[in-house]
């Protein structure tokens, strides 16, 4: 069950990656962080651990509903570009994606052989994170930039729970406020920006 | 064997219902009035009992082209996996010899187009050529990985080992495969995102431009082949990425395979009623995804064993 939620993490990371459209993007970000929010349940019930379970339906609420819903309602009231064309051609993301991928699968290794237990999900998320920035150098356009931010998140967030078997409690809520403080700074940033135009 | 016999009936006879079941789930989601479930019958027999004409410029080839389009389809169908315990299988064809005989359906259908000596059969054949071409990396990259998950490189066996013991702990790249699949799924039966079936707009047409000018018992049998060809797919799909049901008495298996073939249409009319048409251009970036997703699951597979 893990490994099947894994795979969809990546899956709709990658799908992300390939998007045209804002509002797509946003909704493959929302499947992206329903598949964490799901993994850190399931996670989070196998360990019996009730901080985590707490985490994840809070991942679920936050990242998988509210800031889709956010950002989609900043798009629509600063008229953001929606059309957003990935500055790197499709034809070398394509090669540069599995590049990517089996880079950061043997980059991990050495790490994998110290873990005893979900050792392959070191591998996924570093991968994740490395694909987090590639979509965050693919655009030049803002909105798409925050995606990849916000995904890079998903994906430390993934590295700390599989890797560690649960941060405190204290810690994770401590990044849940960074995220939301990151969105207000950014709805800041718009309305600055829309004062100077 | 009598079991292998029926499951060949079953699916030749299934194969025009699930095409109109596809055409009448998204004409239910379009609030408009579905056409009967039996259309694809009912088309079948009309164009039995039409009279069949020929462009004068047409050479042999489209006297035979038809028959050796739907010839190597019907091949295939008798080395798809078992659908119940104790069927007869073929154990040794693997996946090259699958595409193969795939391809060479679409070979003849291009060699029909290009036959009529018109404009739109020409565009349509080479628009054929480019999408098959795209589609056939994916297309062995995929079986070949979900053939080393079920550890064995025939078809039909791999679906038996899969069914027996499911490969949990390779659950990542599985589900990679899967979706890789699924996109050469649409791409190969021209469903929406790459060709749109209903439609004879010259910018969408790929699969209807080349039978354009077939009338008659041809036109009958390249409907035949086409709802064969998503058949194929569908019931490899799900052999090998639906691998359950397989344990339970006959009757059951039969019927829990029926309603995965009915669950993978209803997720193609899904799709077709939720996405746009791919621009021709824009194609080589979705089965780019499909090679992407092919890769991934092989890597997965071999470097982290997930």
């Amino acid at each position: 069950m893990v490994d099947f939620l894994i795979g969809l993490f990546l899956a709709s990371l990658i799908v992300a990656l390939f998007t045209t459209r804002l509002y797509r993007l946003l909704l493959w970000y929302s499947m992206n962080s329903l598949m964490l929010g799901l993994l850190a349940l399931v996670i989070g019930d196998s360990l019996d651990d009730n901080a985590m379970i707490l985490t994840g339906v809070m991942t679920i609420l936050i990242k998988a509903i509210g800031i889709p819903y956010i950002l989609k309602n900043l798009s629509q009231k600063f008229h953001f570009v929606r059309q957003i064309t990935p500055k790197i051609k499709v034809q070398y993301a394509i090669m540069l994606v599995p590049a990517i991928l089996v880079f950061t699968f043997y980059l991990s290794e050495p790490i994998t052989h110290m873990m005893h237990t979900h050792a392959n999900y070191v591998a996924i998320s570093i991968s994740a994170l490395f694909l987090a920035l590639l979509l965050m150098i693919e655009h030049r356009n803002v909105a798409p930039k925050i995606i990849g931010f916000l995904s890079m998140e998903n994906a430390l967030f993934l590295l700390g729970i599989t890797a560690t078997n649960g941060m405190p409690m204290l810690v994770e809520l401590g990044i849940f406020f960074d995220l939301l403080m990151a969105i207000v700074v950014i709805n800041l940033l718009f309305h600055k920006e829309e004062l100077q135009v | 064997m009598i079991l292998y016999c029926i499951t060949i009936t079953l699916l030749i006879l299934l194969a025009p219902l699930l095409l109109s079941y596809i055409k009448v789930t998204k004409m239910l989601l379009l609030f408009k009035r579905p056409i009967s479930l039996f259309q694809g019958y009912r088309n079948f027999s009309k164009l039995m009992h039409k009279e069949t004409i020929i462009s004068k410029e047409a050479s042999a080839i489209t006297h035979y082209a038809p028959f050796l389009v739907l010839s190597p389809l019907l091949i295939v169908l008798f080395f798809l996996p078992p659908v119940v315990q104790g069927s007869y299988y073929v154990s040794f064809v693997d996946a090259f010899t699958i595409t193969g005989l795939i391809s060479l359906s679409t070979f003849f259908l291009m060699l029909l187009g290009l036959d009529s000596a018109s404009a739109f059969g020409g565009m349509g054949s080479s628009r054929e050529a480019f999408i098959s071409a795209l589609v056939e990396p994916a297309m062995v990259l995929t079986i070949f990985s979900v053939s080393l998950m079920a550890g064995n490189l025939g078809v039909g066996q791999a679906g038996v080992n899969l069914s027996e013991h499911f490969p949990k702990e390779h659950m990542a790249s599985f589900l990679f495969s899967g979706i890789s699949f699924f996109i050469l799924l649409i791409a190969e039966n021209g469903r929406i995102p790459v060709d749109n079936p209903e439609t004879h707009l010259e910018l969408t047409m790929v699969h209807e431009a080349m039978i354009l000018d077939l009338t008659g018992i041809y036109l009958a049998i390249i409907e035949t082949a086409a709802s064969i060809k998503f058949i194929i797919f569908a019931s490899l799909f799900a052999a090998l990425f639906m691998p359950f049901g397989f344990e339970f008495s006959i009757p059951i298996a039969f019927l829990i395979f029926i309603f995965k073939l009915f669950f993978i249409a209803t997720m193609v009319a899904l799709l077709e009623v939720n996405t746009a048409k791919l621009r021709l251009f824009k194609i080589p970036n979705l089965l780019g995804l499909a090679i992407v997703f092919a890769f991934l699951s092989l890597i997965t597979f071999y470097v982290l064993g997930a």
